[in-house]
Parts: structure tokens; sequence; C-alpha cells
């Protein structure tokens, strides 16, 4: 029983990582991407065909919810795993990402791609604007003013005219196509790559951190933000960081998501979606890239295929939660032990 | 921008905001007393709010066997379906924050798991609830039986001062009166306190943490209940998400008062009622959630610990 | 190891081999049976609409089933909840079913903003029974449904007229209040569509918007007695006016109480608080009650197959609707392009046996009467055109 409780998938994971060599490595995480990149066509193979989702369509429910759920966990998961800030109001930079691509495209004619830096802009400024003060509060303060700021976003698009108000903005149009690789809604499977990049960028992204000096100092800031700041830290520019590019992240996936839905209107950023990324993060195991994109995988998917369960498939999916919240309350692959982190230090 | 409304319907707006605000403050203990001893945003007493509201439409309907539509009821009768839903509501309501403790938190509590598991576990009994009563009640909102006749104490300034509303800002002075005599005075209450001091000094004094805990969520509850019972006599109405706005709401009150401290619970309902009315009448009823929040920030800036603030010990997490 | 990374290989390689399999794969051949969508709230806090609506799409596909045994016509849910986040992902899930040759739907407009994309792109054919906001058909909007949508309905441009008219009869100096919900169905009609006319009809004495589902309603109230208002209109759904109107009739206001057709619900009165409250509310729609086009065998039939007594709001158009396609599915239009060119150039023959075509955008040709409805002793009385 002891074994059991102890024992850590990731660690397992790191462990048999440890003992590949390069080539091994590489060919493994090779195998392993184009896997990934292949699931598009999974429901139209016989042997994987019963992850085919019933009423919505598989390769749009892999681009929103899954794809765009993963990256934005992992955004999230900068803030909440890595610098141990509970966000509440994720969902507002994807908000202000959409609604960038939105009035930028519909009233510039800006294309996607040249909106993309503009709309992470956006998001991190925003983040910033709301950094600035939140993050001299603690714990739970925070949390209840990113909540805020989340309905704020979405209050604010619903009374603006520029935004459409409640009906929203209609006629975004689709990303040009590169590469030959069109984007419209017949082909989701393109939009999909893209979100595919965007996480591969964000994960890279996030390792760089992770062994530097940001990385080190949210590590300090999330086991005792008050030990960190004797030590020197300046925490206040840590977790602002930590903050924006967590926003950035989200930005982006909001100029995306526009611009496939092509329509976007302020009940898409409820608070429901706030609380689902940070569900997908804790479930996945707070702090673990692989955990967080594996528990957002499971989270965004698992109501689309069960919902021939019609109207109780919310039911199961909260009962889902609790359970497996009881069962491994460290998510389902957790973070590195404590110990490890020690380990490390004395090297 | 509207102020003409302030000069001829001030004191209207300032008394229905006064029971506006109690009731928010009755639900925003169940927030801030749990906060106070486990440092845990306990998520789901929304839920147990609109399981309170449904509670006492069922007991109305079901057992008491009021027809909807209905004339409203006089002298013993009245008073007794009154106390009767109103004590069902509080009992369903503390079974209920029990049960939520036993579920979501308890075992993860054992085990010493992160702060962020719980939220999540909570999370998840709210959907839970929130689901399986839609499909319970159905997606449509219910009618509750007019019990009370809503006659008038009369018109002072403007302002109407119907029985419901009255007893809306009654109660809870009663109930918040109640708390903080059983806190401060009782063993029972001391040891309340002493847990959310430090638990681990409580543990070394022999303070059974679990029973704490327990008798923590059980007067959370008791209070959600008693604000759902003021809520369905007052609005006579409720729906399967009616949580969700008034959870946010007296979240947001006991962050505004300083979470964890009872005083600052009732004062912080107070003042968010008094703002919702005031700023929906003023600057139209699209921007009251924007005021309310920005009225919350500038609070936290110059007061990091709400309008009470926690005792120092207790600001560190 | 490597046995893994073999297999690994193996499933990529099968997975590619598949893929080409089914990108070959031929279409299904032509079946005896084709599938209708219904796209509409059957849950969700205005399922009430699609609830009401529904029955009429069902009664006329079950009258063709059984005449013609030929092609048959099945009827697909879509519960799009009248939610623009699920109708984004519906809408390309029905998309995808080949066997889905046209959409009865929407019944909210932002929903249909939100499945537009898809359906343009698959060329799938819709006739909404209710989706009544301008933009849908509006040629200089960006939100039009050019060329798969139509609509058997009025839209919100004479819809907000005859509301603002219709409350306002009787009534010799006119103070309108005007109140909204925020939702795209009622922003538009209260803020494009009543104002106008309002405005030109009376004075306009103050306006609000509310978020949908609030309990507390003294703030609003407070305001219109302050304003000095005799007529309010709300637009909205019933779960909201029903509360606002208990709140008015509690705060002391005694003036006229009026709304769209989101509030003309079989749920209205109820959720009113009783007869009493309700009684003498005003309300529009674009529709005119099924039950009054209907002979008593013909309703008998109705309650038959759907089991509902008295068919609800909306219930006539959705019967129109279904029938525009059933029309088409006669004279032998079996596919998604046969169907959109049958749709857009045919005659077709409404609940009450006039003949209708639909314009270049979609709207009927000859724009429906929009109805007034009064609340008499806790029944929705149609009263006349508005």
């Amino acid at each position: 029983m002891s074994t059991l409780k102890n024992f850590n998938l990731r660690d397992f994971g790191a462990g048999i990582w440890a003992q590949w060599n390069r080539g091994t490595r590489t060919i493994f995480v090779l195998v392993l991407l184009s896997l990934v990149a292949l699931l598009p066509f999974a429901a139209g193979w016989g042997p994987t065909s019963f992850l085919n989702t019933p009423i919505t369509s598989f390769q749009n429910v892999l681009v929103y919810p899954v794809g765009m759920f993963v990256l934005m966990a992992l955004g999230l998961n900068i803030v909440v795993g890595k610098s141990g800030l509970l966000d509440l109001g994720y969902v507002a930079f994807f908000a202000i990402g959409a609604y960038s691509q939105g009035v930028l495209s519909t009233f510039y004619g800006w294309n996607t791609w040249e909106v993309l830096p503009v709309g992470i802009g956006c998001a991190m400024l925003s983040g910033v604007l709301l950094g600035l003060p939140a993050l001299r509060l603690r714990g739970d303060y925070l949390a209840i003013i990113t909540l805020g700021f989340g309905e704020i976003v979405r209050i604010v698009a619903l009374n603006l005219n520029v935004t459409g108000g409640p009906s929203g903005i209609a006629g975004i149009p689709n990303p040009p196509g590169f590469f030959g690789l069109k984007f419209d809604i017949m082909n989701p499977q393109n939009f999909f790559w893209v979100v595919l990049a965007l996480i591969l960028l964000t994960i890279w992204m996030v390792r760089r951190f992770t062994v530097r000096r940001p990385g080190r100092a949210w590590e300090a800031i999330r086991q005792d933000e008050d030990v960190a700041a004797l030590m020197g830290v300046n925490t206040l520019v840590y977790k602002l960081w930590s903050f924006v590019i967590g926003a950035a992240v989200g930005g982006a996936a909001g100029v995306i998501f526009a611009s496939k839905v092509m329509v976007i209107s302020p009940d898409m950023f409820k608070f429901d979606v706030s609380i689902l990324i940070l569900a997908c993060v804790v479930f996945g195991g707070i702090g673990n890239i692989w955990g967080v994109a594996l528990g957002a995988s499971i989270l965004a998917y698992l109501p689309e295929r069960i919902r021939f369960l019609a109207d109780s498939r919310q039911l199961v999916f909260g009962l889902v939660l609790v359970l497996m919240m009881n069962l491994r309350p460290d998510g389902l692959l957790p973070r590195k032990k404590r110990e490890k982190i020690t380990e490390k230090g004395a090297k | 921008m509207n102020f003409s409304v302030l000069t001829s319907q001030f004191w209207s707006l300032a008394f229905q905001g006064l029971a506006l605000g109690l009731i928010y403050s009755l639900v925003s203990l169940g927030y801030t007393m749990v906060y106070g001893v486990l440092r845990l945003i306990n998520f789901a007493n929304s839920e147990v709010f609109m399981v309170g509201t449904f509670s006492v439409l069922y007991l109305q309907v079901y057992i008491l066997r009021i027809p909807i539509g209905d004339p409203a009821l006089h002298g013993i009768k009245l008073i007794a379906y009154l106390a009767l839903s109103l004590i069902g509501s509080m009992i369903v309501c503390a079974l209920l924050a029990i049960v939520v403790e036993l579920v979501a938190y308890r075992r993860l509590r054992a085990r010493g798991a992160n702060r962020l598991a719980s939220l999540i576990s909570a999370i998840g009994v709210s959907i839970a609830l929130l689901e399986g009563f839609s499909m319970i009640t159905g997606a449509r909102g219910k009618i509750a039986p007019r019990l009370l006749d809503k006659w008038s104490f009369g018109e002072v300034a403007g302002a109407n001062f119907r029985i419901d509303q009255v007893m809306a800002i009654v109660m809870p002075i009663i109930i918040f009166f109640l708390l903080d005599q059983f806190v401060t005075k009782s063993r029972l209450g001391k040891s309340i306190r002493a847990v959310s001091m430090s638990e681990e000094n409580s543990k070394l004094m022999g303070i059974d943490i679990n029973r704490v805990i327990t008798l923590t969520f059980c007067i959370g509850g008791l209070t959600t209940g008693a604000a759902a019972f003021l809520y369905t006599t007052v609005y006579e109405n409720t729906v399967f998400n009616v949580g969700f706005n008034m959870g946010i709401a007296a979240f947001t009150a006991a962050v505004l008062g300083g979470i964890g401290n009872l005083r600052g619970a009732f004062y912080g309902g107070l003042a968010l009622g008094m703002l919702e009315q005031f700023a929906s009448a003023v600057l139209g009823s699209q921007w009251k959630s924007i005021t309310v929040f920005v009225v919350l920030v500038v609070i936290l800036l110059v007061k990091p610990n709400g309008l009470f603030g926690e005792a120092v010990q207790q600001t560190r997490t | 190891m490597n046995k893994k990374i073999i297999s690994g290989f193996a499933i990529a390689a099968a997975a590619t081999l598949a893929l080409g399999a089914v990108a070959t794969a031929p279409a299904n051949a032509a079946t005896k049976t084709v599938k209708l969508a219904y796209q509409g709230p059957l849950t969700g806090g205005a399922a009430a609409l699609g609830q009401d609506q529904i029955p009429g799409a069902i009664w006329a596909i079950d009258q063709y089933n059984r005449t013609n045994p030929a092609v048959k016509i099945e009827l697909v849910k879509a519960d799009a909840q009248c939610d623009g986040t699920v109708a984004a992902n519906i809408a390309p899930g029905v998309a995808a079913d080949k066997a889905i040759i046209g959409v009865i739907g929407t019944a909210c407009s932002g929903e249909a903003r939100n499945s537009f994309p898809a359906y343009k792109a698959a060329g799938l054919t819709m006739v909404a029974p209710s989706a009544s906001a301008v933009d849908l058909t509006d040629r200089k909007s960006k939100a039009n449904g050019f060329p798969i949508f139509h609509r058997v309905v009025a839209n919100d441009s004479f819809q907000g007229p005859a509301l603002a008219r219709y409350a306002a009869s009787g009534v010799a100096s006119p103070k309108y209040y005007l109140v909204d919900d925020q939702s795209p169905y009622g922003a538009p009609l209260i803020k494009v569509d009543v104002t106008p006319t309002a405005k030109k009809n009376g004075t306009i004495v103050g306006t609000d918007s509310v978020a949908q589902k609030t309990a507390d309603w003294s703030s609003v109230v407070a305001k219109i007695k302050a304003s000095g208002a005799n007529i309010v209109i709300f637009g909205g759904y019933d779960y909201d006016a029903g509360p606002f109107v208990k709140a008015l009739r509690a705060g002391g206001y005694t003036g006229i109480f009026g709304g769209g057709d989101g509030i003309n619900t079989s749920d209205f009165v109820k959720l009113a608080g009783g007869k009493t409250i309700a009684e003498g509310v005003r309300m529009t729609a674009a529709s005119v009650p099924l039950a009054t086009l209907l002979k008593p065998d013909q309703l008998a039939d109705f309650t038959k197959v759907t089991g509902v007594k008295v068919p609800g709001l909306y219930a006539e158009t959705a019967w129109t609707a279904a029938n525009v396609f059933i029309q088409c599915i006669k004279a032998g239009k079996l596919t998604r392009p046969a169907i959109q060119v049958c749709v857009n150039s045919g005659s077709f023959t409404a609940a009450d046996g006039s003949k209708f075509k639909f314009d270049r955008y979609g709207d009927p040709t000859t724009a429906a009467a929009v109805g007034g409805w009064v609340v008499k002793d806790g029944e929705i009385i149609y009263d006349k055109v508005a």
C-alpha cells in the first residue's frame, strides 16, 4: 500500500527517460508528436474510431475545446503551478485575445498572423495593468480580484459598441493559408496543427524558464514568499512576469479561437471557462506540464464524448472531478517530489 | 448617469439595499467561517444555498401542501409554517454542508493535499449538485407559494417598509448577534477561534480538530439555510443556478469585510448590498458589477485585509 | 524499448494508410431516409422556447411520413441551448452528417450567427421558425446568413415597432421605460427596433440593461417609479420577465408591462407569480397560434403525435419551416445543393394556407403579421394584429 501511495508516475517516467540516450529520446519524441499530429484522423480510422464524438464534430472538438484548453491550461500553469498564484479569471486574457482578433480584422482588415503579436501584446498589457495592483495582495484576495476581472472583461464587451454588444462580432476572417495549408471551416485539422505548434512553443518556453533564473524565483515564491523576498528575490517583478507570460499564452489562444469560430460573443467567455481551465491544471497535476496537458485533454474531451448521456453528462463530469481529486490529490501526473528539488539544490 | 433617482428614491434604495445586503452577509458566513478555520474557499457553499431555496420550496409545496396561487396565510398557522420552513431549510443546509465537507475536503485534508486540490474537489461537488438539481427540478425556474402577505408597515420618506424585507433585515441581525456571542463566549466557539489561530497548537491543547471543522461547516450551513429561507420568502422563486450570482456576491462581501472575520462578513454584506443598489440606480444595472469590482480593488489596496481585516497572526497563509 | 518504438511506427504507418482509405471512401449512396435537424434550445434556461416549437416540426414530419413512405424524413434534435458557444461546436457536427439535408432552425438569433460559418461551408440550408434579429438577413451586415439562411417569421424590425405601438394602445401620453436583458435577442430588439417607434409615439423616460437571471429588481423598480413611466417594455425571456413584473407590482407600479415573443410562453403567468400579477401584461409575437388555424380533428391528431395539448408559441412557424423542406423533398430534391436551390426559388404554403417565397436574403416576401396578445385571467389571449 505504501509503495502504491508513494508511486509517482511522473518520477517513474522521468527515470526511464533518464536512461535513454539522445537518439532514443529524439525518436520517441518524434513518434509521439506524429501520433498526436495524426489525431484529427483518429475518428475516421477503424481501431481508433471509438474516439469519435457524438453530434459534435470530432475534428472541431480537437481544436476547441481540447487543443485550446491544453494551450490555456499550460498558460495558467505558469501562474498557478509555477509561482503558486490563484487566478480565477484566466478567461479574461482569452477574451482579450479573441476580441483583438475580432476588432482588428473586421475594422482594419488585419489578418490573423498580423493580429497574433498584437493580441498577445494586448493580453500582456492587461496582465500588467491587473497584476500591478492585484499581485500586491496575498493568496485568496488575488483569487477574488482575478475572478472579478474575468467578469469585468465580459461585461465591458457586453456593453461597448466596438465589441458588438451582446451579439458580439461576426464575419471574422479565417487566417490566410501557408505551405499549401488552407484554414477554413472544412479543414479543422490545420487549425489543430497550428494550436499544436503553439502548445509545443509554450512547452519549450516554460521548460526554458523553469531551469533559469525566473523558474527558480517562481519556485521560491511558491514555497514561501516571505523567505523568497528575504533572500533578495524581487517577488512582485517575478510574480508579474509569470502573470504576464500566462496572459500572453491566453491571448494567443484567443486570437486563434476567434479566427477559427469566425463569430465571437461575450457569452463564450464566462466564468465557467476559467474554472474549467483551473480544473484542467489541478486535475492533471499542478506544475507538471505533461500532467497539465493530459488533464486538459481529458477534461475538455470527456464532456463531448459522453454527450450521449445528454443531461446527465455534466453531473458525471462533476463526480469524476471529486473522485479523481480524492484518489489522486496531486493530479494524474504529479510534479516532482519536494525532495528532488532539495537534491538538485545540493548539487 | 441618473442622479435624480437619488433624490426621490434614496431611502427606498437604501432600505432595499439593506435587506439584500443582509441576505448576502448570511451566505458569506458560509465562506468566511470555513475560511477562518481551513484557509479554503468553500466553493460549494453557493450550491448549499441553492439546495436550501429548493428545500424551502418543496417543504411548502409537498409537505405543508400549500398550493401555488393560494391566498396568503394568517395568524398562528402563518408563523408556524414560516418557522417550519426556516428550520427545515437550516437543517437541510447544515447537513449538506457537513456532507460536502466529508466528501470534498476531509480525505484530502487528512492526506495533507494541496489547497487547490480541495478547491477543485469542491468545484466538482458544486457542478454535481448544480447539474443534479437541474435534472430534478427542470431547467426552468420554480415558483414558491406566497405564505406571507406582503403588507407594509407604511411608507417613510419614500421607503416602503414591507414585512418580508423588514424580516430580511431583522433576522440576520439576530443571527449575527447570537453567533457573535457563541463564538466569543462558549467553549465550542472558543475552540473554533483557537483552531483558526493555530491548528497545531489547538491540537496540542486537546481540541478535536475534526469536530471543530464539522461544527464550522454546520454553522456556515445553518446561516446559509436561513439566507435561503429569506431569499425564497422575499423573491418567491428559485432556479437551479440561483447559487452562482449569490455565491459570487457573498464571497465578494466576505472579502470586502475581511475574509475569516465574522463582523467583516456582516458589514461587507451590508456594504455590497447598498453599493449594488445605488450603482445600478445611478449608473445603470449593466455597470453594477464593475462598480463593485473597482470599489473592491481600491479598498483592498488601501486596506489589504479588507475593511475589518484579520488578526495579525491570521494574515499568513 | 525498441519494441515499443517499432510498434509505435507501425501504428503511425497504419494510421496513415487508414487515413488514405477514409479519404477515398465513397460517400454513402442515396438512402430511403433523409434527415432534417432541428436546432434550438431543448435544455437550459431558454428551453421553453424550443420545447414550445419543436412539436410543430415533429407533427409536420409525422404527417408527411404517414403519406409518403418512399423517402422518409427523420428529425435530428441538435440541442444548442440558445448558446453561441454550444452552437459553434454543434453546427460543424450537424454539417458533417451527410444524411442531414436541411436545418429547421435556429430558434435563437445568437446561435444562428455562430452556426452560419459551418452551414455556409457545407451548403446546408436553414429555415428558422423564430430567429428574428434583423442583421441575420441584412445584406449590409457581416453576420448575415446569405445564401443559406431563411426564416418564416417577421424580423424584429417588424416586431419592435409593433411592440412599441401595441403596448401603448389606449394610452393617451405614453411614457416608455425600456429595459433589456443584455442578450443577443433582447438588447437589439429594444435598442434598435423598439426605441425609434417609442420616440415617435411618445417619450422615453429611461432605459436600463439588466443581466439575465437577476434576482433583485428593486433598483430598477425604484428608477421606473422615479421616472414616472406608464409603459415598461422588456426585451428578454420569460424567466426574467416574471420576477420583473412581480417586483414592479410589489413596488406599486400600476402602468402597462409589455414584452416581445421571448416572454410569450406558456410558463410566463406561472413565473410572474399568478394571474393577478400577470393580468394585463401585453406581448407580441410574429406568429399566430397554431390552434386557431387547425380543425378540431387536426388538433386531436397533433396532440396524439406530439403529446402536447395546446400548441405553444411558434409551433405554427416551426410547422411552416418543416413544410418548406417537406415540399422540396416531395419534389424529389434530396441533396443539399438541390434543397438550397429549391428553397431559394420555390413557392411554399404556410400553416394558414397562404403562399409565400423567400427574398434574396432569406426573409419571407409576404411579411407575416405580428400578433398582439394580452394576459387575461391567467391565460395568454390572442388580441389583435399589433
